[in-house]
């Protein structure tokens, strides 16, 4: 008899479940791509501290007590002072590292909604199935709710003049005094 | 005047008339088929169980 009484809440649920399965896995494919960003974001993030923590400047004045051929360590000097770092158009790099944070960014939104409002639904199914009364408590009226066809068919043995329910005297007995 | 007797009755069979047709209508338009409607349900979800 359940059935009857969680009609409504068994078709939301499978008419839910498979985009809540589908949900489920974006969302999945969202947290991975998301740790991986992570990870990758560490990764740098360590290389950049490891490189950042060693020494930039050298001692000539050490080389020069050490070393008795001093025009080598004038020209390494030399060489150093001329030393220009190379520049970059970094630009598009960071152009396309905004537009891959817009798009993750995006997607995560699209993704916390989406997740918000079957939640909502899932919500509402839980509680259309809490709030379903036992079986002694059932009226016509959820009945008629539930399955209209029910009204049809009576409708349709009345006009034919059927005013019995056959096997309904064998299964729920007789009342009538005549 | 005796010859009138029976349109003194008139009265009376006209309203018999009307609220025989009208408890016909009421019973099988509505409470009849709530009876019906009431067994079949309880004949259909039993059914079910």
């Amino acid at each position: 008899m359940s059935h009857l009484l969680h009609k409504k809440p068994h078709t939301t649920l499978s008419r839910i479940l498979p985009k809540f399965i589908q949900l489920w896995v974006s969302e999945k494919k969202t947290v991975s791509s998301l740790q991986a960003f992570r990870k990758r974001h560490g990764d740098a993030q360590r290389i950049h501290g490891t490189l950042a923590s060693q020494p930039t400047t050298v001692d000539f004045a050490h080389y020069r007590s050490v070393l008795k051929n001093q025009a080598i360590v004038d020209e390494a000097e030399k060489l150093l002072k001329d030393f220009k770092p190379k520049t970059y158009d970094v630009s598009s790099h960071i152009k396309a590292i905004d537009q891959f944070e817009e798009k993750a960014v995006s997607k995560a939104e699209a993704t916390a909604a989406e997740i918000d409002v079957e939640l909502k639904a899932l919500q509402a199914t839980l509680a259309n199935i809490e709030e379903a009364r036992p079986f002694e408590d059932l009226t016509l009226e959820d009945v008629r709710k539930a399955h209209p066809q029910i009204a049809e068919t009576v409708k349709t043995m009345v006009s034919k003049g059927k005013w019995t329910v056959p096997g309904y005297k064998e299964k729920f007995g007789d009342l009538n005094i005549m | 005047m005796p010859q009138l007797m029976p349109f003194y009755f008139v009265n009376q069979i006209s309203f018999t008339f009307l609220v025989l047709l009208s408890l016909i209508f009421v019973l099988s338009k509505y409470i009849l088929p709530y009876f019906v409607y009431l067994f079949v349900t309880r004949f259909y979800i039993t059914v079910l169980n």
